[in-house]
């Protein structure tokens, strides 16, 4: 029988930006950077990759329980921020793992630091513009929207349900969320333009994780992604939308942990 | 009491879609229609001059049905040539839309200068949808405005060229041609919806607030707090820094204001206004602060209201001349509002006209003890 470890919930100063990290596991280690809202959770996706790993599981600054940075703003001051805690940490190099947003500031991470990186798996990133391809406006949605927009089985949001959306405290909180995401994804929305060209740099060994039903970023998308980094591998999951480590977490953590073990790692 | 008219230009529509704004079809807007509206409306704001209105007010919206002014200040150059005598007040331009807000400071001077040096310029941000519209980035919403605000206000009273390094907007001459008329500048206006940011800033600089579409029990709150921020700022607010937009609907009896008013003044509420929450909320637009307090003392969205709502709530003015005298006797002698923007929601354009000028007739004559008074002295600059 698997244990699965209680994560300890860290506080840290970044170059004096407070960061409220989840942390669990034993092996080298892992920094996972997540998507919109789903901040501060720790699913059953970390709970797999923390047998094998030392898990870290910051929220960004304005998501989960890191308060708004307000020197924040452009993508690249995010990805900054994580080369900044590595520094901070110690770690001189990481396997870095980030979905749809977090997985839009993994691909800039690796763009600067590519040698940093042990392994870059990216779960359905956002952040570079696809020809024929415009994702689908979130901020305009509302709950029920965004579910069936984000999920191929709609019961795998409850993973991610707001934790409170009667109180003043919970609503705050997500629109707090939503104007972090807003501050460096409004427009150009989802994406940056100048990071397509610069995937080229990725130096390290990169896995892409696609979900079948994606309708955030859909194939098209992946094959994109596949296209600009050298040597990327791409996995499909054909039971998830865009969120494949919420909807399959054990088949994504097993394609991680696999690709992971693999040589040059 | 000064009298302003105000018009929002809407193309009245039936439809079934969840929004009126910024996703509904441009495909309903029929040019022909437009045409005759748009001339009618016109020719509303003119009559309004003759019957003794002290002002006209236009403003700015995007993509939508409930009012066809993308661009006020179009507006106010046409009738800046066809009236002679009443204010002209462009409520506002939505400062954090425009890449160059130069070109505000270039068009509001223009139209002073022609006009003679009777145009009112409101600052406003836009309200939530037409940042879905324009693309504008809402967390910048609030930083924008402040900074255009400044680049418009020290183009029009420093002498040119001098250059201007803002986050948002950059320039190595600021430099244009006309300058305004009126000095320092025409007046600045605030219509607002109360967040405590723009009270704040409004009553340091003198400009007037403006409350647009607000219940009176929050027009009364956030007119007591401007009215302290001025205190704060050492100075006493003039009545005509209190200023309201409301509908009013005048007949010869309260029955028939009442009906006139079914038909005619809830289309704004429930079909003009109707707006799914994520275009009323774009993220940061409001502080966190500003986002809790509206939430606290949440505001009913404007299709819940009922027409017994917006008139007990005084969303909303409904009745015969006295009646309607007696309601606004409530915002010049208890809220001490020195001006009412109001537009007269009739029907039909003759139907309009004639309830001009039966509000002109029996209401307009019973507040005018301060008809020698000029509103724009000394306020909004």
């Amino acid at each position: 029988m698997r244990t699965r470890a209680t994560p300890a919930e860290r506080r840290l100063a970044v170059r004096g930006t407070p960061v409220h990290m989840l942390q669990a596991g034993d092996g080298p280690p892992l920094l996972f950077l997540h998507g919109a809202g789903a901040g501060g959770r720790w699913l059953p996706f970390h709970a797999r990759l923390a047998e094998r790993f030392d898990v870290l599981a910051p929220s960004h600054p304005g998501h989960g329980g890191s308060p708004t940075a307000e020197w924040i703003e452009h993508i690249s001051d995010l990805a900054f921020h994580y080369l900044d805690l590595l520094d901070d940490l110690g770690l001189a190099r990481v396997h870095l793992v980030g979905a749809s947003f977090g997985g839009w500031i993994a691909a800039e991470m690796a763009t600067m630091a590519s040698h940093r990186l042990a392994s870059l798996t990216l779960v359905a990133p956002v952040g570079i513009k696809v020809e024929g391809w415009i994702y689908p406006f979130l901020f305009a949605m509302d709950l029920p929207q965004l579910v069936q927009t984000v999920f191929h089985d709609a019961t795998a949001a409850l993973a991610l349900a707001p934790r409170d959306l009667t109180s003043v405290d919970g609503l705050a909180e997500l629109y707090r969320e939503r104007a972090a995401l807003a501050r460096v994804a409004w427009n150009p929305y989802l994406y940056d333009p100048l990071l397509r060209r610069r995937l080229g740099r990725i130096a390290a060994p990169t896995l892409l994780c696609w979900g079948e039903h994606d309708r955030v970023a859909p194939r098209v998308c992946a094959e994109a992604w596949a296209e600009e980094i050298p040597g990327a591998a791409l996995r499909t999951f054909a039971g998830s939308g865009h969120l494949p480590h919420v909807e399959e977490p054990d088949a994504v953590a097993a394609a991680v942990i696999d690709f992971c073990a693999g040589p040059r790692r | 009491m000064k009298f302003y008219y105000f018009h929002l230009m809407p193309y009245p529509m039936e439809h079934d879609e969840p929004s009126s704004w910024v996703t509904l079809s441009n495909r309903h807007y029929d040019p022909a229609v437009g045409h005759t509206l748009y001339n009618q409306y016109l020719d509303q704001f003119e009559h309004a001059e003759r019957l003794g209105w002290d002002g006209l007010c236009v403003n700015e919206h995007h993509q939508n049905c409930y009012g066809t002014m993308p661009s006020p200040n179009l507006m106010a150059a046409m009738l800046a040539r066809r009236t002679t005598r009443a204010r002209i007040a462009v409520l506002g331009n939505g400062l954090p839309l425009r890449e160059n807000p130069l070109r505000i400071a270039e068009e509001i001077a223009m139209l002073d200068v022609v006009s003679g040096g009777r145009i009112i310029s409101g600052f406003v941000r836009g309200i939530g949808p037409e940042y879905y519209s324009v693309g504008t980035n809402p967390t910048h919403s609030r930083e924008r405005f402040y900074e255009a605000a400044e680049l418009i206000l020290r183009a029009w009273t420093e002498d040119g060229p001098f250059p201007f390094d803002g986050r948002f907007y950059r320039y190595h001459w600021v430099n244009p041609w006309p300058r305004p008329l009126q000095r320092p500048h025409p007046p600045v206006w605030c219509p607002s919806q109360g967040s405590a940011e723009t009270v704040e800033w409004a009553a340091r600089r003198r400009f007037p607030y403006l409350m647009v579409f607000t219940p009176i029990t929050r027009i009364a709150q956030i007119y007591g707090e401007y009215r302290e921020a001025c205190d704060r700022s050492g100075y006493t607010a003039s009545r005509y820094q209190l200023t309201v937009n409301l509908p009013i609907v005048v007949a010869e009896n309260d029955a028939k204001a009442e009906r006139i008013a079914r038909e005619n003044a809830l289309w704004v509420y429930h079909t003009g206004l109707r707006i799914p929450i994520p275009f009323w909320q774009p993220p940061g637009y409001l502080s966190e602060a500003s986002f809790r307090r509206a939430m606290t003392n949440r505001p009913r969205l404007p299709t819940e209201l009922t027409f017994e709502d917006l008139v007990e709530g005084g969303y909303l003015i409904v009745g015969s001349p006295a009646t309607v005298r007696d309601r606004l006797r409530v915002f010049s002698d208890e809220l001490r509002a020195g001006i009412v923007c109001s537009g007269m929601p009739a029907g039909s354009h003759e139907a309009t006209l004639d309830m001009m000028e039966l509000f002109a007739r029996e209401v307009m004559p019973h507040f005018r003890e301060d008809a020698h008074v000029d509103e724009t002295a000394g306020v909004g600059r």
